[in-house]
């Protein structure tokens, strides 16, 4: 029984390209947003390093000099001060976002549990234009007369009040973050319905891919605080625009500037899970597909994912330990973060088991997965130190924190996301990619960036504080003055080594070699269907027999003379098992 | 791989109907589960303000704090009448729909949209009253609050009656039959969740 019909393809520009409602062109429409705003986020980095290296001097025309033409290309204290904001706000909520939740949460899901589009398309489609409008939001925050958005990618109350940040351009950002908070509501809606509802006969949820076992578990996450952050962001709006005296503490109001940091960490500690559960569960696929190798304990990666979503919702308090806290409850959330490091641990654990005795291939993305677990090996172990708080008392608002949280929501991250990157674009833009172009890319940017945030923890130990414009006013920090150079001349190369990427990405899209179905040799349901799928994805639908990772199975190999066996595919002579018939027609039952 | 277009079996298939009806029931469970999560989520955000009114509260010295009055109970009370006396009616309107008296079902979808419209009057009446008995935006956190929390709920009652009214008007069409119990049940939900919205914003805000 059918109970996707298949839509016909759209045939006019517009309804194929702009309002389309086929998940894998929403997947590609994120891609590009994400990849412009990782651009304009990777020109603040770019300029915050250049003040740090070299201060007070003009930003030379290559960084986008020409920008600063009011102060001479000088970024003076109020322009930095906007400037790392902006690179805040834009790298996670408009960059990584989209590009690694947007992006491949709507091309892997209904592609990898065999469904021939989300659960709701129109909704899907509603996301991306609403996720557009506060893009559109954010430009135009750049642009008022008092300046943008300046009171650091937190937005603590009072500074994002009317009184630290006067004028349009921290109204717009806030209204932006409210605005891609309801896009990213409306996805992850989706993405959690679509998981529960459209899962092909016999994808159990144990034979879900660990990619899409992060992106449901991360939608999840979204869906439940997202909204904090959207309610603490409408209570901001309503205190900068109408008045309301909902954090003004003092002689202006009776207040509370402390609830917003409530609101901001309940959602904000969930959100650096909400960013690396899609590429730890892309990582957990990946180390078994190029490992060729079953994956350890796979069911085990999966509990410990769950264990981290469960517990990641409950250790917030650990960013507000200066807050004069209770030490009660400061000790309790001291306890819970450092919990997490066991299931963390256990994913660690398993990927190394993974590899174990396999026959690594080290292909591109292999490459860019196995540098995500290094750097985020590292930015973990850094969390320790900030989530005890004897240490954190002396590392809080140091650059120690910054390396930190560069290392897990921005090192990890993106090359999770460049791996997935590499993985899946075959099958998105039917053509393969150049693979020394590839290699260049990942050793310049996972030596770079390692060297980056690195440079970064080592200042923040010797003390400098964060978000400091000019930290040589200080005396005590001088002696850091070359360390913070050769940091930026680090994060300049790093820039550069992203332009293989930049050529290699849009050159393979016309002159690539054409690629085939299953490029990787990998069992999952994506690779049956041909490169670029047809707009339905799935003529027949699926029926899944066995778990993603079936590699080197020595029954399989002796009768297929292969190392894999797709997800749908029998082996000779075996028999259909009657359980997955069953569980389609009972699922109606229920409904019933 | 040569992958041919497959022919709809919608077309096909001579058991038309029964396809249809199980297709049917697919998308609403499918569009109930949507709704319950998007309605999960929404009571978070609901949630997170109540966290903000909780630390209010309590930081407050006295409550209501110094320098105001009591808020009335009695005419958010009938408000609380009447929108769980809405959320009856719709449900009986559900059950007529079942049982296939769509006109009679119309009715009482009607009534739910009038008790609605009046809870809303009765409110914007609350409103006026307390502004212009001085309690403004700028009156404090305590006003602050109380706006925040009443007018949101507000919104969502007028974005409730607008489901409504458009389910009302679907169901007048005849082609709108195979999708018109999905329109009615999430309508429902929607406004059940309203309801308790209310039933707990008239608690903790008005009576506590």
């Amino acid at each position: 029984m059918d109970l996707q019909p298949i839509h016909p393809e759209p045939t006019s520009f517009v309804k194929k390209y702009l309002f389309s409602t086929d998940h894998k062109v929403i997947a590609k429409q994120f891609l590009w947003t994400g990849m412009i705003f990782l651009f304009i986020g990777g020109v603040l980095a770019m300029w915050i390093r250049w003040q740090w290296g070299f201060p007070n001097q003009p930003v030379p025309a290559i960084l986008g000099g020409a920008l600063l033409s009011d102060s001479d290309g000088i970024i003076g204290p109020a322009t930095y001060a906007s400037v790392f904001t902006q690179h805040g706000l834009i790298m996670i909520f408009f960059a990584i976002t989209p590009a690694l939740i947007g992006c491949f949460g709507n091309f892997c899901i209904p592609l990898m549990i065999g469904a021939r589009d989300m659960a709701f398309p129109k909704l899907n489609m509603l996301s991306y234009w609403t996720f557009l409008l506060s893009c559109i939001l954010v430009l135009a925050s750049f642009f008022p007369d008092m300046g943008g958005a300046a009171a650091g990618w937190t937005t603590y109350p009072p500074l994002s009040t009317n009184v630290g940040t006067p004028g349009w351009g921290q109204t717009l950002m806030v209204m932006a973050i409210f605005v891609t908070g309801s896009a990213t509501i409306m996805g992850s809606i989706n993405y959690v319905t679509t998981v529960i509802r459209l899962r092909a006969p016999g994808m159990t949820y144990m034979r879900m891919p660990g990619t899409v076992w992060g992106l449901w578990l991360t939608a999840i996450l979204n869906v439940l605080f997202v909204p904090v952050l959207a309610g603490g962001a409408v209570l901001l709006l309503l205190d900068r625009l109408f008045g309301t005296e909902f954090f003004m503490a003092g002689a202006s109001g009776n207040g509370d500037p402390i609830l917003f940091q409530h609101l901001f960490w309940i959602f904000g500690h969930p959100e650096v899970y909400i960013l690396i559960l899609p590429a730890w569960g892309i990582m957990t696929d990946l180390m078994s597909f190029f490992s060729r190798k079953p994956a350890y304990w796979f069911k085990g990666s999966v509990y410990a994912m769950i264990g981290v979503t469960i517990l990641s919702a409950v250790v917030y308090g650990h960013h507000m330990f200066l807050t004069g806290m209770s030490p009660l409850l400061g000790h309790t959330f001291m306890l819970l973060t450092l919990i997490i490091s066991v299931p963390a641990e256990m994913l660690f654990l398993n990927w190394l088991h993974t590899m174990w005795h396999g026959s690594i291939r080290l292909t591109v993305p292999m490459l860019f997965a196995l540098g995500s677990v290094f750097v985020f090996g590292l930015g973990g172990l850094t969390g320790i130190y900030l989530g005890t708080i004897s240490t954190d008392i002396y590392l809080h608002d140091t650059m120690f924190v910054v390396g930190h949280f560069h290392f897990t929501m921005a090192a990890a991250t993106f090359l999770g996301t460049f791996a997935a990157i590499y993985h899946w674009y075959p099958k998105m833009f039917g053509r393969k990619m150049n693979v020394t172009a590839g290699k260049v890319h990942f050793w310049g940017s996972v030596v770079f960036i390692t060297l980056v945030f690195g440079g970064q923890m080592l200042v923040g130990y010797a003390g400098q504080q964060r978000r400091l414009w000019d930290p040589y006013q200080y005396t005590f920090l001088e002696h850091l003055a070359d360390l913070n150079l050769w940091t930026s001349y680090a994060a300049f190369a790093l820039g550069i080594f992203q332009v293989p990427f930049v050529v290699n990405f849009i050159g393979s899209m016309i002159r690539g070699p054409k690629a085939e179905a299953n490029p990787w040799e990998l069992g999952t349901l994506e690779w049956t269907l041909p490169s670029p799928p047809p707009n339905y994805n799935f003529a027949e639908m699926p029926k899944v027999y066995r778990g993603p990772h079936e590699y080197n199975n020595p029954e399989v190999k002796r009768v297929l003379g292969k190392d894999w066996i797709g997800q749908s595919e029998l082996m000779p002579g075996e028999q259909e098992p009657v359980e997955s018939s069953q569980q389609e027609a009972g699922s109606d039952r229920e409904a019933e | 791989m040569a992958v041919t277009m497959p022919i709809d079996p919608i077309q096909s298939e001579p058991n038309r109907a029964a396809i249809l009806h199980s297709e049917q029931i697919h998308t609403r469970t499918t569009s109930s589960v949507g709704m319950i999560i998007f309605l999960g989520s929404w009571a978070v955000m609901f949630a997170s303000l109540f966290f903000g009114y909780g630390m209010h509260r309590t930081a407050s010295v006295s409550w209501p704090p110094p320098g105001f009055e009591p808020l009335p109970l009695l005419v958010p009370g009938i408000n609380t009448l009447l929108i769980i006396l809405s959320s009856v009616f719709l449900h009986v309107a559900g059950q007529q729909f079942r049982q296939g008296n769509g006109r009679l079902s119309n009715r009482w979808l009607s009534g739910t949209i009038l008790l609605g419209a009046v809870f809303l009057a009765l409110q914007l009446s609350v409103w006026t009253a307390l502004w212009q008995s001085g309690m403004t935006l700028r009156s404090g956190g305590f006003a602050s609050y109380f706006y925040l929390l009443t007018v949101f709920h507000a919104l969502h009652v007028i974005v409730g009656l607008g489901l409504l009214g458009w389910v009302g008007l679907m169901q007048r069409r005849v082609s709108a039959e195979i999708k018109q119990p999905v329109r009615l049940g999430l309508a429902t939900m929607f406004w059940h969740f309203v309801g308790v919205a209310w039933v707990l914003t008239y608690t903790f805000v008005y009576v506590l």
